[in-house]
């Protein structure tokens, strides 16, 4: 009865193809990711196009002359002004004044913020920046950089350094990263790029599982309320409705990664980024498509016991949190792919495709490690799908209450 | 066609269907009838091998359930609905194709069924445009398009209108006749009367009446009579055989010692009265279902 399950499949994909939320989804994937893969790079790294007002507090009375020749010769626009104009709040006022009238000129957006810095910030190394805007590192990186540098040179003057002398010493050393494959090819790449590939590859498989799950834990809640699930088992057994949706969503994955695929290379050919890596492409698609079919499994195993919208909806947010998880290992993988923790983060089956897609983009793992985990997601899938198939035969006839965990673990031991 | 022998099924210490055993033949109207939660729906989904009973054997043409019975039987389900976004002509095809047929082959019989329901210019909009009535059309179409050779409809004639529910009717009678082993599922007793040919009665998971629908009118006959006439009745309370009489001006119900005697009746009223009616009052399937439902243990026991 294979054919009924490629029948099932069949119209599962026509049907969802041609649904609203998939086009949407097809649409709206490649501008959300954009936006929030690209923009916040784009907007880090722009330009400064005016000049920014900054109050200062000065304690010690000796710093803000040397921060503001500093900020000046470092930051100026484009038209060569000073980017940074600084305004000193404590002449003629004492502490509490000064703080008063700062705060007044950040309400009154005068200024953008104050910096207070304490008389006793040699020993302390604290200074404390008030503003509106706390979001806003770039001011305060900069100043943080710029305030370690004139601390350290008038700390290093007072022990009777000359002043020549003291720049050689703080001499800031930039470092320029060389990207070295396997094969011992440098390629010029910057963290940025490495960041984007996995960080775009990474949501673009959470995306396209997540709404695909969706449409599918819906498609599956529908039939259970519209008793179309009894048309269908009078046709075919449960396990070809089963195996048939999650063909129909795969191959709903497969179409979506393609056209995307073709995105890619379009903008791979327009940066010069360096998406073209054969191998690259073929193992995300690889670990994308297991991890597809994976999650496809649990979607069911989860999903079919809901009855309602709203507990469909749930269990979908569940499944998201398990999903989302990933992202806060870009990081961790990016320092240290080689490191053991991220190679057992790769052995853990529901993490085991993104993962394993990001270090794909950050560096390519030993072959064995690829045919390891490849072989693991295999046998997860089967076994996933063995125990959705228990809980959906049961499962797409219960109506009315929510069964509880230990009932649908009795339906997996149900022989 | 369809053997049923002695089902049981059990829901978490709730026995839903218990000794249940029916037998459907080719060209017979069926009719599964009892009150609301007595085992119909579980009795339908375990021949249609939906769910597993817990013991009892069901076989087709003296087999039991295979790969092959799918294409081979037709269901529509008490609670109706389809997918609301898909069209109307490619839902029925994708059933069809799931009952083997191709959309080559189904889809000139899907058209020749629209065009019955008077839906033929509808089949390129979505479901969930049509109106309720008209999605039940669409529904019995996906019913019986594959030529089933049994079909089950639970309540098929609930939310049709009247001119619907004749050419349904008709429809069933044209299966029928071509052999078709239909079995319907309802509470509407008239439509049973008039086209079953057999009948189950289930409450509380147990058949309580099974059996031809003409024998089993037969088993619960009353010996009433019904005539209308010209002339004076008085005479009628005097006859030896006649148990009660109840007379009006032109009208009169008779309660005989003997329904067999019913001729004889006939032949002596003929002499003495002008007839215009004579009617031997059969119970209706309806007070027979009250009775053997409602808990009447003279009937509970007659069937053991």
């Amino acid at each position: 009865m294979k054919s009924k399950a490629l029948k099932v499949a069949a119209w599962e994909f026509m049907e969802k193809v041609k649904s609203k939320a998939f086009i949407i989804s097809l649409i709206l994937m490649p501008v959300i990711i954009g936006g929030m893969a690209v923009l916040p790079a784009f907007f880090a790294s722009k330009e400064d196009t005016y000049s920014i007002q900054i109050g200062i507090i000065d304690g010690t009375e000796k710093l803000i002359e040397p921060l503001g020749e500093k900020l000046d010769s470092k930051y100026r626009l484009s038209h060569d002004q000073p980017i940074y104009f600084l305004r000193n709040l404590s002449v003629g006022r004492s502490l509490e004044e000064g703080r008063a009238e700062g705060a007044r000129m950040i309400a009154s957006d005068a200024i953008e913020g104050y910096f207070y810095i304490p008389s006793f910030v040699f020993d302390s190394g604290k200074i404390e920046y008030r503003t509106k805007n706390v979001g806003n590192f770039k001011i305060q990186e900069r100043f943080s950089r710029v305030f370690e540098q004139v601390i350290t040179e008038m700390k290093l003057s007072s022990y009777g350094l000359d002043t020549a002398l003291v720049q050689e010493l703080t001499a800031r050393v930039e470092i320029k990263p060389i990207k070295i494959s396997d094969k011992g090819e440098e390629s010029e790449t910057s963290f940025g790029e490495t960041f984007a590939k996995s960080y775009v590859g990474l949501l673009m498989l959470i995306f396209m599982i997540l709404t695909s799950g969706q449409l599918l834990v819906r498609s599956m809640v529908e039939e259970k309320s519209n008793r179309v699930i009894e048309v269908l088992l009078s046709s075919c057994t449960p396990r070809d409705i089963m195996v048939g949706k999650i063909l129909g969503l795969s191959g709903l994955g497969v179409l979506q990664m393609l056209v995307y695929a073709v995105l890619g290379v379009a903008l791979a050919l327009k940066t010069n980024m360096n998406l073209l890596q054969p191998e690259y492409f073929a193992f995300t698609l690889v670990y994308a498509i297991l991890g597809y079919v994976l999650y496809a499994a649990i979607f069911v195993a989860a999903g079919s016991p809901a009855t309602t919208e709203q507990e469909a909806q749930q269990i979908t947010a569940y499944i998201s949190m398990l999903m989302v998880a990933p992202f806060a290992l870009i990081m961790l993988v990016m320092q240290n792919p080689n490191s053991l923790l991220v190679k057992v983060l790769s052995y853990i089956p529901v993490l085991t495709p993104s993962v394993m897609v990001l270090r794909v983009a950050i560096q390519m793992p030993p072959a064995g490690e690829i045919f390891a985990t490849i072989l693991l997601l295999l046998v997860s899938i089967a076994i996933m799908m063995w125990i959705a198939g228990k809980i959906f035969r049961i499962a797409i006839l219960s109506y009315g209450k929510r069964p509880s965990l230990s009932e649908i673990i009795n339906w997996v031991r149900e022989k | 066609m369809l053997k049923v022998t002695d089902l049981r099924k059990e829901y978490d210490g709730v026995i839903a269907v218990d000794g249940v055993t029916l037998e459907v033949k080719r060209g017979e109207l069926f009719g599964l009838l009892g009150p609301n939660g007595a085992g119909k729906t579980t009795t339908i989904r375990t021949i249609l091998n939906i769910i597993k009973p817990d013991r009892g054997d069901i076989y087709f043409d003296g087999k039991p359930f295979t790969n092959s019975t799918w294409n081979i039987v037709g269901y529509l389900p008490e609670e109706r609905g389809l997918y609301r976004k898909s069209k109307i002509i490619s839902t029925i095809l994708y059933f069809a194709n799931l009952k083997g047929i191709e959309p080559k082959k189904s889809k000139p019989l899907a058209i020749h069924w629209l065009e019955r329901f008077g839906l033929k210019n509808e089949c390129h909009r979505k479901i969930e445009e049509l109106s309720k009535g008209n999605q039940q059309k669409v529904q019995l179409i996906i019913s019986f398009l594959h030529n089933p050779q049994l079909l089950i409809l639970d309540e098929p004639f609930a939310g049709l209108d009247p001119v619907n529910q004749i050419l349904l009717k008709d429809i069933l009678l044209e299966l029928k006749q071509k052999g078709t082993a239909i079995i319907f599922s309802t509470h509407q007793m008239e439509q049973v009367e008039k086209m079953c040919d057999s009948i189950c009665l289930i409450n509380k998971g147990k058949p309580v009446l099974n059996g031809e629908l003409h024998e089993i009118k037969k088993r619960y006959g009353t010996n009433f009579v019904h005539i209308e006439y010209e002339g004076s009745g008085e005479f009628l309370k005097e006859i030896e055989f006649i148990r009660r009489a109840d007379v009006y001006q032109n009208y009169a119900e008779l309660e005989l010692t003997d329904i067999s005697r019913s001729t004889e009746l006939l032949a002596y009223l003929n002499e003495r009265l002008l007839l215009r009616k004579f009617e031997i009052v059969e119970p209706s399937l309806n007070s027979i279902f009250v009775n053997v439902v409602g808990g009447s243990q003279k009937y509970l026991s007659v069937n053991g």
